[in-house]
């Protein structure tokens, strides 16, 4: 299962999603940004989905073990990216020709993007509703402070407040997340794709 | 004190701080971290604790705006119904800001402790399977390489006049070249690197031989400093 070129996109990724989280965290954008390299990793390996799902959380684990160096509070959210890896693996895969059709379908691209996203969104959202609520009260050090504030403000419960928070940014975040993946996947040579194939015995015995 | 124990001990600390619902409890677990540090690190401490007050500071920050200043009380008073006090808001977000300070001071802490040993010889100590060593080793590798392409791109597409080194409009309509320029760039030194380069070099190969060395055994010092965490964890359990 973890061939070489595929241990190379693996850490290739987690270093994607390192390296845009770290920025996005740093300058305190409203969104996260923080899983491109998860949900790439799963359209890079989609033609065997059990395959594209271990490697997508192992890159996601990867990069938050690193990201203790600069956060110290992102490995709260292991279970979250988790989700992100599962939905990847399982469904946003599943549009792989859609994403690298030639000439593009703009409306079955971008519907597929929006559809996964959201998808993607809502079910990271209910899983770091309750991380935000318990550990961090509520309120993260990203901008969805502000949204958190508002609903708590019409008197909803911190845990209300904190899923209804992750609902409303978390689908936006992921759309946005699904859509950069998705060109990305299809910015890639084959030559690449090919390479990330598990090899066949007659390959290997030359 | 190795690598392992250290982490061992940063968990037991994390674990306890998380339990640890009050002040009291968080501020013995504080004070142990603190006799941690200046018996491990001495004056490195104060290099901790700044860093731990950076990271806590935005956090700290937002969390005072939302609970004291915008909503005025506590999530228990907000739970219960009751209309709630400032005080009893700013008690929640001390108890939470406290709580997670101490997580990044004893993350910090630990970092700091092994702060002469390379990213690799850390990993090499590290009791965990060779293929997680192995997938350390590479992603650090490769946020290297993503850095150095970021600089390498960016200055190419600001001769080119595709971006400008500041804030415009054209950055906001033109930003995704840059990103793909990016993974471009990055997609070649690896098709680079597996075709020719490692092979050539055996690169792989080494790397696995060097990981594969056994972890250093578990010391005194991880014993002594591991119990002293539970006892501290207990004794916070019971002020």
């Amino acid at each position: 299962m973890l061939t070489t070129p595929r241990l190379i996109v693996i850490a290739l990724c987690a270093a994607l999603n390192f390296s845009i989280g770290t920025i996005v965290y740093l300058i305190k954008l409203p969104i996260y940004l923080d899983s491109i390299g998860t949900i790439l990793c799963a359209l890079l390996l989609a033609s065997d989905r059990k395959v594209a799902f271990v490697c997508a959380w192992l890159a996601a684990t990867v990069s938050t073990v690193i990201s203790i160096l600069i956060n110290p509070f992102i490995p709260w959210f292991a279970l979250t990216d988790m989700t992100i890896a599962l939905v990847s693996a399982f469904a946003t895969s599943t549009a792989v020709a859609i994403f690298r059709a030639r000439p593009m379908h703009a409306g079955a691209f971008v519907g597929r993007v929006v559809l996964y996203g959201v998808l993607t969104g809502i079910a990271a959202g209910i899983v770091s509703a309750l991380i935000v609520a318990y550990v961090f009260g509520g309120v993260t050090g990203s901008g969805s402070a502000a949204i958190v504030a508002f609903y708590l403000r019409l008197g909803f419960t911190v845990e209300t407040a904190s899923l209804l928070s992750g609902l409303t940014i978390e689908p936006i975040d992921k759309t946005l997340q699904v859509l950069l993946a998705a060109l990305l996947y299809r910015a890639t040579p084959r030559d690449f794709l090919v390479m990330l194939q598990a090899p066949t015995p007659a390959a290997e015995a030359r | 004190m190795t690598p392992n124990g250290a982490i061992i001990f940063a968990a037991i600390v994390v674990v306890g701080a998380m339990l640890s619902g009050d002040l009291a409890g968080l501020a013995a677990l504080a004070l142990f971290s603190l006799a941690f540090g200046a018996i491990e690190l001495r004056g490195r401490t104060l290099r901790a604790l700044a860093w731990s007050a950076a990271i806590m500071a935005p956090l700290a920050a937002f969390m005072a705006i939302v609970w004291i200043g915008v909503v005025g009380r506590s999530p228990a008073e907000i739970a219960a119904g009751v209309p709630g006090t400032r005080a009893a808001a700013l008690m929640h977000v001390a108890v939470i800001c406290i709580r997670l300070f101490l997580i990044a001071l004893v993350i910090q802490l630990v970092i700091l402790r092994f702060a002469d040993m390379t990213p690799l010889a850390f990993t090499r100590a590290l009791r965990a399977p060779v293929v997680l060593k192995k997938l350390i080793a590479l992603t650090l590798s490769w946020i290297d390489t993503i850095l150095h392409a970021v600089d390498r791109s960016r200055t190419a597409l600001i001769t080119a006049g595709v971006i400008t080194p500041r804030f415009s409009v054209k950055n906001t309509a033109n930003g995704w070249v840059l990103v793909q320029t990016v993974w471009l760039s990055v997609i070649t030194i690896a098709l680079g690197r597996l075709r020719d380069k490692w092979p050539a070099e055996n690169t792989l190969a080494r790397l696995d031989e060097a990981l594969a060395a056994p972890a250093p055994p578990f010391r005194r010092g991880d014993g002594v400093w591991i119990a002293a965490a539970i006892a501290a964890v207990a004794a916070a359990k019971v002020v």
